[in-house]
């Protein structure tokens, strides 16, 4: 359909912003090359296929494709970047506001998972990993919910994603839901976590999405503190309103 | 140069794209000259091309025949794809209000979507 390929060509050539330092500049750059140099990386044994999605005519087509990854970590086993990635498995793609609910409404809800579970859903061509070129100089904005929550607050995180409510240009690389023993956990993942203009931005619109109470503490952390740390969650930048 | 009338080719009329972009928070609006509300920058996306749908129409998108399909090509993972179909079951029911003392956590459930700061 010419209309998705105009589409495309747009989100290449959006940016967010304040744009116009030579490092934004290159940083751009870097994520355009972003989907083929990983391509190349990956030439080795297995290379990774990324699903072909499309919005099919009559359907409501979205501003970028996802596809919604799944994980679950089984008890004990310390996970290393390697495993990780073998653990984690796309459950499907969708490149239109029905193919969304199509997938969504035939998948259990983030309250019904069992624990270490986690659901990813990230643009296409970006994995759920820091180590991802579109993730490596970013971050997530983290927010801990008491159980019985999560369900709810992940599909207005993930409504207001993949409406665009964020407004940051291709900043949202993805967002999670994890489901652990004592708490449940979302977080949202963007490209560039040194512009605090725009994380404060995803801060802001998270807060409203999900009608967070003015008390309610976010947290920070930089994918490569993650890296260096081995950790989600632990060691986090915590802030209050 | 001059054109000949009869040299110009006719192309086809069509309507300028809008949308319309409904506001339901003070903090919606845009606080960079070069955004509207809604958030398209014109300065670097032609023609305000940005796909933005608010909670209530992706809702009501849910609703619609094509949207209740099976999709194709499901994965088995086993307490993830393999739930009752789920369909008929609307939107996601309010959870319980229940105080189990998990701090960072007290999220009202029954707030509204969205509240107005003045």
């Amino acid at each position: 359909m010419a209309f998705g390929a105009i589409l495309d060509h747009f989100e290449r050539i959006s940016v967010p912003p304040r744009s116009t330092s030579d490092a934004d500049q290159k940083e751009q750059k870097d994520a355009q090359k972003s989907k083929e140099s990983e391509e190349e990386e990956e030439n080795g044994s297995n290379k990774f296929e990324w699903p072909e999605v499309k919005a099919a005519p009559g359907e409501h087509a979205l501003q970028f494709s996802y596809s919604l990854w799944f994980s679950r970590r089984s008890p004990g086993n310390k996970t290393s970047s390697a495993n990780y990635e073998q653990n984690i498995k796309i459950v499907g793609s969708f490149a239109s506001v029905e193919q969304f609910w199509m997938l969504y409404s035939h998948l259990a809800r983030p309250c019904d998972l069992t624990s270490s579970s986690d659901y990813h859903l990230f643009k296409l061509g970006i994995k759920p990993m820091w180590e991802d070129s579109a993730n490596k100089k970013g971050g997530k904005w983290i927010v801990r919910l008491r159980k019985g929550l999560a369900s709810r607050l992940w599909e207005n995180l993930i409504l207001a994603m993949l409406g665009e409510q964020f407004m940051v240009g291709d900043e949202i690389c993805g967002a999670v839901v994890s489901i652990r023993f004592a708490e449940d956990i979302i977080s949202i993942w963007n490209r560039t976590s040194s512009e605090h203009f725009i994380t404060n931005k995803i801060r802001d619109t998270l807060k409203r999405v999900l009608n967070l109470p003015p008390n309610t503490i976010l947290e920070y952390k930089t994918h490569t503190d993650s890296i260096k740390d081995n950790s989600s969650f632990r060691n986090t930048d915590v802030f209050m309103r | 140069m001059s054109v000949n009338a009869t040299d110009v080719k006719a192309s086809g009329s069509r309507e300028i794209p809008s949308r319309r972009v409904l506001l339901k928070d003070a903090s919606q609006l845009p606080s960079e000259y070069s955004t509207t509300p809604g958030g398209t920058m014109f300065s670097t996306t032609p023609g305000g091309t940005r796909i933005i749908y608010d909670r209530d129409f992706l809702l009501q998108v849910r609703e619609s025949p094509l949207a209740r399909t099976p999709p194709k090509n499901l994965p088995k993972i086993e307490g993830v794809t393999d739930v009752a179909d789920s369909t008929t079951n609307g939107s996601i029911e309010q959870p319980k209000q229940n105080n189990n003392g998990k701090e960072g956590a007290i999220i009202e459930a029954e707030e509204p979507q969205f509240e107005m700061d003045i």
